[in-house]
């Protein structure tokens, strides 16, 4: 009985965020799939053509380089930056004062907290072929030939662009991840002889092993969906298809038309696709950094 | 125990003596029934008398507090869009219209008031957002009653019932103005053998050249008065211009031998027209893809950019006020394949004095591909329709009304001069305002080589696969091959059946 009563006021609790799920995710990926089915446009008929989207998109030539244009995209920026940088700051920062530590990590959030159109007017500005933008006066100055960024490096851009606004999020949580280890910890290694290389190595990246598992984890997702500073900088060019990812094919299928007429209804497909790349990513996170342990009970009781 | 007994009692009692009092009050307070009339029906008719009574009050107070012979308004809102700043008139010549209006119906005695609403769209707000915006008011019932959009958007408002056909209207007022608009523009507005707009206005796309270069390059007087000429003889093709282009980047005179808009739009599809290539095939309705022509526009770009760089690979990543307005205006560009609105829009934006337009800037056709063929322009007449909502709302008759006194060739002249497009009425051709503009007066024979966009509802489709491929090649992610192997591909898949594909 008290068994019974404890799996029910289980469910209890969970009856909030399964609303939630439900509501926010399983509803509209349903939708998506749906829609995605039709040829919906502006006139929002439900016309079904069966899995035609699907065909069309197997049959569409370019679709191999958006799909490694996508891939590259999200293991770059996330290895260079939002795990990579982010493991750097957050470590480089925890180990100098902490008041500057403090003032750099708050210039890291300063892309976050730009308005995402006026930070990437910013970087057209800075990236823009004359000498006298902002990255040519520094090339030039350095004596090499001035660039045109955008033509030659599109991606280059795209990733730095991308890579400066997500470094903050796991530089907070590493921060906060390697504030909460016991400094007796710390200081039995440093009494040991342990160099910071050593601190760093052998104490604290171990401890901070679940945080990193969670960042790689929740950014890759993350990044799998995320269009807009791509769309506001390149938008998809500057070439064909040069720097069109997933997302933004689906946005520009959907939404986007010179002559107004728009197909919702691929661009769904093509959504419907990056949900479920999406669920197999989070399928093969959950088995490869076993996240189960992250959930057990521990084994031993802390009263 | 005993006292729960004595509660139930007193309970039971106080309910058998409610129910007396109840029944009392009941027979007493019961309507009498009148005739055959039942008491449900007697209720309602007395509740809708009362209702009514209140309307009727309402009603009076309202029209104690209008006042004595105060007009009934009629609201019409319009939706216009320029882009550009100096079309505003598109918009402003209902406000204008209705101000007559309302004076001819005070003239009259007539207690009706007509009041414009609405708004016209200007940049950031480009084509896209704008008709984004009109299906989006359209699907929430809130569409305007007159929307202004490009004439090739006819097919698929048709199509799915946006807007309503205008024959019956047009043929009551055909005396008024309509019999004067120049006849090619109403091919614009046909679609399934209905005339569903109004022409607003029309414009030609000229390529325009910078002559102080073509001085710097040792050109006379005379010759570079003779160059639209000899271009619309068909004695300058396009490759003679990548030769121009070529010599003056060479020399250093100009950084860019040619320059063209920097996003999706449809004025590169004139080189293909150059070509001989065909969008459109009257006849069937259906797209058209021309082979050989394809295959030479996108060469021309390939060769433009790649082989005479006479055209930067980055000009269709640009921006508009960096990588078109300027170079045209600044001297930095010899050739610019603009439309005739960009003249007023370099004056009212105060890039060029109409002095310095005149000193600097020529223009002419763009030039036939080869030898042999014509000189080309393409035109993108914009139209006025009537939302379905209008018609609904009984509002059709009015806005057509007002959309006939804005085909008027004062106010169109008004709009035609500010803007510099081009008159859609022949007896404003001969209007004195535009008879003193020489700019329009200039341009008018291109109409005579122009060609419109195609009226199909899957136009986007084609619009988009072009710019795709072009920017593909200008970038040199595609040679030419790859280019034509790729639009015919995505053009095939996308259009099926509605795409002719001619040698």
């Amino acid at each position: 009985m008290a068994k019974f009563k404890l799996k029910s006021s289980i469910y209890l609790f969970l009856v909030p965020s399964l609303a939630i799920i439900t509501v926010f995710f399983i509803i509209p990926a349903i939708l998506t799939f749906l829609i995605g089915l039709t040829d919906m446009d502006w006139t929002f008929k439900w016309h079904w053509i069966g899995l035609k989207n699907f065909e069309a998109m197997i049959k569409e030539k370019w679709m191999t380089k958006i799909f490694n244009n996508t891939l590259f995209y999200v293991f770059t920026t996330l290895s260079f930056f939002n795990v990579g940088m982010a493991l750097i700051v957050s470590l480089l920062t925890h180990h100098i004062h902490e008041k500057i530590g403090t003032a750099i990590r708050a210039i890291w959030l300063l892309p976050r907290i730009t308005p995402s159109t006026v930070y990437a007017l910013l970087w057209l500005w800075a990236s823009r072929p004359e000498e006298t933008s902002l990255f040519n006066w520094i090339f030039t100055s350095l004596g090499y030939e001035p660039k045109a960024w955008l033509l030659e490096q599109p991606w280059l851009i795209v990733i730095l662009v991308n890579g400066f606004v997500g470094t903050s999020f796991g530089m907070i949580i590493f921060t906060a991840a390697l504030k909460s280890i016991p400094v007796d910890y710390l200081r039995a290694a440093i009494v040991d002889g342990a160099s910071t290389w050593q601190l760093i190595r052998h104490v604290e990246l171990p401890l901070i092993r679940w945080p990193i598992m969670f960042v790689t984890a929740y950014q890759t997702l993350s990044l799998l969906t995320s269009y807009e500073y791509i769309l506001l900088v390149t938008d998809g060019g500057p070439g064909f298809y040069t720097t069109e990812v997933l997302a933004l094919y689906s946005y520009h299928q959907a939404f986007k038309a010179y002559g107004g007429v728009t197909r919702f209804g691929y661009g769904a497909a093509l959504a419907t696709i990056l949900v479920i790349i999406g669920l197999a990513m989070s399928v093969l996170y959950w088995k490869m950094f076993k996240m189960k342990e992250l959930m057990l009970e521990p084994r031993i009781e802390v009263d | 125990m005993r006292r729960r007994g004595q509660i139930s009692t007193m309970a039971i009692v106080f309910l058998i003596v409610g129910i007396i009092i109840g029944a009392v009050i009941g027979y007493f307070l019961k309507p009498t029934p009148v005739g055959v009339v039942s008491e449900e029906e007697y209720n309602r008719l007395l509740a809708e008398n009362e209702q009514l009574k209140k309307k009727v009050e309402e009603l009076t107070k309202q029209l104690e507090e209008a006042g004595p012979g105060a007009p009934t308004e009629i609201t019409i809102t319009v939706w216009a869009i320029g882009p550009d700043p100096p079309s505003e008139y598109r918009y402003k010549n209902f406000e204008i219209a209705a101000e007559r209006l309302n004076k001819m119906l005070e003239t009259m005695g007539i207690n009706l008031k007509v009041k414009v609403t609405g708004e016209f769209f200007v940049r950031p707000v480009e084509w896209e957002e704008y008709r984004k915006k009109f299906y989006l008011a359209f699907k929430a019932g809130e569409a305007p009653d007159i929307y202004l959009t490009g004439h090739e958007d006819i097919a698929y408002l048709a199509e799915n019932n946006y807007i309503i056909p205008l024959d019956d209207y047009i043929e009551e007022y055909w005396d008024t103005v309509y019999y004067d608009i120049i006849p090619t523009l109403w091919d614009a507005c046909r679609y399934k053998e209905k005339t569903w707009a109004v022409p607003q206005d029309a414009e030609v796309r000229p390529l325009y050249f910078r002559k102080d270069v073509l001085r710097k390059l040792g050109w006379s007087e005379e010759e570079i008065a003779e160059f639209p000429e000899k271009i619309e003889r068909g004695e300058v093709t396009l490759d003679d211009i990548l030769e121009i282009a070529k010599e003056a980047v060479d020399k250093g005179y100009v950084e860019r031998g040619l320059i063209h808009r920097v996003k999706e739009g449809y004025d590169y599809l004139q080189f293909y027209l150059a070509y001989g290539g065909r969008l459109w095939d009257p006849a069937t309705g259906k797209m058209v893809f021309t082979k050989s022509a394809w295959r030479k526009t996108l060469d021309w770009f390939y060769r433009a950019v790649h082989e005479y760089k006479v055209i930067l690979p980055t000009q269709f990543s640009g921006d508009w006020d960096k990588d078109f307005h300027e170079p045209a205006t600044k001297g930095k560009a010899l050739f610019i394949s603009g439309g005739s609105w960009h003249k007023g829009e370099w004056i009212k934006k105060g890039l060029l004095s109409e002095d310095e337009f005149w000193k600097v800037m020529g223009y002419a056709l763009h030039p036939a591909g080869e030898p042999g063929r014509k000189p080309v322009t393409l035109s993108h007449p914009l139209v006025y329709t009537i939302t379905a909502q209008a018609s609904e709302r009984g509002k059709a008759d009015i806005a057509f009304m007002l959309i006939t006194l804005v085909t008027d060739p004062h106010l169109n002249a008004i709009h035609a001069i500010e803007s510099a497009h081009l008159a859609i009425l022949y007896s404003e051709i001969s209007d004195s305002r535009y008879t003193q503009d020489k700019f329009l007066q200039d341009v008018a024979y291109m109409l005579d080589y122009t060609t419109f966009i195609p009226s199909h509802p899957q136009w986007s489709e084609y619009s988009r696969a072009v710019f795709n491929v072009l920017r593909a090649v200008e970038t040199g992610d595609m040679n030419v091959d790859q280019a034509y192997d790729t639009l015919l591909s995505q053009l095939q898949s996308a259009l099926g059946d509605e795409l002719l594909v001619e040698d």
